[in-house]
């Protein structure tokens, strides 16, 4: 790679041994992908933060970056976490993993991050700009910044979002190349009724987008003139779990795709596919682990919870009563959850019995299998869904907001499967 | 016997041992446990090796992106493999190999998977890419 005087420098150790790890890493993956040089990057998104994903030994490597006189030179901020530091007990979490979580969290911030605590951080503070370079963790966060805000990134793993904070640099691989962010295939949804689909539907196209093209950029025709941020959110988030999609061209909202043949940059597309009712409702089948009926907990917030959905929720949730055998969770950000409860939203909830959450992580890092007598967990996301088997060891019912709402009023699923 | 292969650097260093081998993926949380330096993923092909001080060789990373963390911990507890040898390198486990300061080559000019033994000794020196193996006997 060719390195400027300030790169080599920092390699050399100059600037202590915390920036010289943090430079030798990104040369590292540089060499991998034969990337020829550093790019300047403008916002980090540290994902990973649950202590249960990344234990012990990410606490250690970051006390040594710290000693090693490293600092976030980069406007960070923080995913959600296995943990909300104010209702832990409410949740029935063990006061070990949240003092465990609070040392992880120590570290980020002593370095300068910001603690969004979202997967939403484009709403709150952390906003990359179109055309400039951004390090993410968290795919669903970095494939909405290059699909929505047209900004340039990977989806990176955890240690090298912190070298590229530390050092102000990424190298310049993937889609941070212009040549590699054409879309490939073109994903026709003009077949589907649009005006009855709701957001666990798009979530499920997305899923089978993931699971068929793997890692070819989409190039999404066919969707309806309005489309919300959270129907764009649920339909791109599921992209990255079973394949690894990090940018989907939204045909007429994508700025780098005013047209299809504009995202495809003039060629034929690679293959075409059309996604109908029957490829969206196998989503649902596949990623269901269960025929069993009772469900122990009800989630919403894979990604986090906007305003819009948490008003949906309270609005089914008014005057009703969660299950004394069922859990309720939302999960969003704090600065979401303050509104929410400006608003009275968090209050409908609450009185039913749910919990409304902040800083918490209910998919990759969620605590679930910590929580006495979870077994069987019910989401409205397919993102959620991909990940609560593997991370928690439960099982899962992947179905609509409103059958989800309704499992936690009856504590029985008795929506479609 | 000795056989060189030519490869490429991921992570620079010198390093020397026996080999152990599999053609499957590894990952590295989860799939290795970190005070053993032993492989534990359930039905994996390396189930049950120990591959502290070994050169250990596979075919890529796979699964979760905190991985380079448990290379980290193996070194800092002394129970890393010495050295690595990738059929091709993918970000976690060079992300591993780089913060565990542990010497890493891809890219070889035959397959390492189909030269290279369990037991096999085998020598790295990551800078300049090579890769010396002598066979085990009666091999």
């Amino acid at each position: 790679m060719n390195l400027t005087d300030r790169e080599k420098k920092m390699m050399d150790g100059a600037f202590g041994a915390g920036p010289q790890t943090a430079m030798r890493l990104l040369v590292t993956l540089g060499e991998v992908y034969e990337a020829k040089r550093m790019i300047p990057v403008s916002s980090c998104h540290v994902g990973g933060r649950s202590f249960l994903i990344s234990g012990e030994e990410s606490i250690e490597w970051m006390t040594e970056l710290y000693e090693g006189g490293a600092r976030f030179q980069v406007f960070t901020s923080t995913n959600p976490c296995s943990v909300d530091f104010d209702r832990w007990k409410e949740m029935g979490l063990p006061e070990d993993l949240v003092r465990k979580q609070s040392r992880t969290d120590a570290c980020y911030m002593r370095m300068g991050a910001v603690p969004l605590g979202s997967c939403l951080p484009y709403q709150t503070g952390n906003l990359p700009l179109p055309g400039t370079h951004f390090s993410w963790g968290g795919s669903a966060g970095a494939t909405f910044s290059n699909s929505v805000l047209a900004a340039r990134g990977n989806r990176e793993g955890m240690p090298s979002v912190i070298a590229a904070a530390i050092a102000g640099v990424t190298p310049e691989y993937g889609l941070h190349l212009k040549e590699n962010r054409y879309g490939q295939v073109l994903v026709d949804l003009s077949g589907l009724d649009h005006s009855s689909l709701r957001l666990s539907d798009y979530s499920a196209i997305g899923s089978y987008v993931g699971r068929t093209l793997v890692s070819k950029n989409p190039v999404i025709v066919g969707l309806p003139k309005v489309f919300s941020q959270d129907q764009i959110r649920f339909l791109i988030s599921a992209m990255p779990t079973a394949g690894a999609i990090s940018l989907c061209h939204l045909v007429g909202i994508t700025p780098e795709a005013p047209t299809a043949e504009a995202a495809l940059g003039g060629k034929p597309p690679e293959d075409r596919i059309s996604v109908g009712f029957e490829e969206m409702k196998s989503s649902f089948r596949k990623l269901t682990t269960t025929p069993k009926e009772d469900v122990d907990m009800v989630t919403f917030g894979c990604p986090h919870c906007s305003i819009p959905q948490i008003r949906e929720i309270a609005s089914l949730l008014e005057g009703k009563r969660v299950s004394p055998n069922t859990r309720l969770w939302l999960a969003t950000s704090g600065h979401l959850r303050n509104l929410a409860q400006r608003m009275g939203y968090v209050e409908i909830i609450e009185r039913a019995g749910g919990l409304v959450l902040a800083d918490l992580c209910v998919a990759p890092g969620a605590p679930f299998h910590l929580v006495q007598g979870v077994k069987t967990v019910a989401i409205n996301s397919a993102r959620g869904a991909y990940f609560i088997p593997g991370a928690c060891n439960v099982d899962v019912i992947f179905g609509d907001t409103k059958d989800c709402v309704q499992a936690a009023i009856d504590g029985k699923w008795r929506g479609p499967r | 016997m000795k056989i060189i292969l030519k490869g490429r650097k991921v992570v620079g260093g010198t390093a020397e041992g026996e080999a152990v081998v599999t053609k499957e993926p590894v990952s590295f949380l989860g799939g290795v446990n970190p005070d053993k330096g032993m492989v534990v993923e359930r039905g994996h092909e390396a189930e049950g090796r120990v591959i502290t001080g070994k050169i250990f060789v596979f075919p890529h990373g796979k699964g979760s992106t905190a991985g380079p963390y448990i290379m980290y911990a193996m070194s800092k507890r002394k129970t890393a493999p010495s050295g690595m040898i990738n059929v091709q390198a993918e970000p976690i486990i060079a992300a591993g190999a780089a913060i565990g300061n542990i010497p890493l080559v891809h890219r070889l000019d035959q397959n390492p998977l189909e030269v290279i033994r369990t037991g096999d000794f085998v020598r790295i020196d990551a800078d300049k890419g090579i890769v010396e193996v002598t066979k085990k006997e009666g091999d």
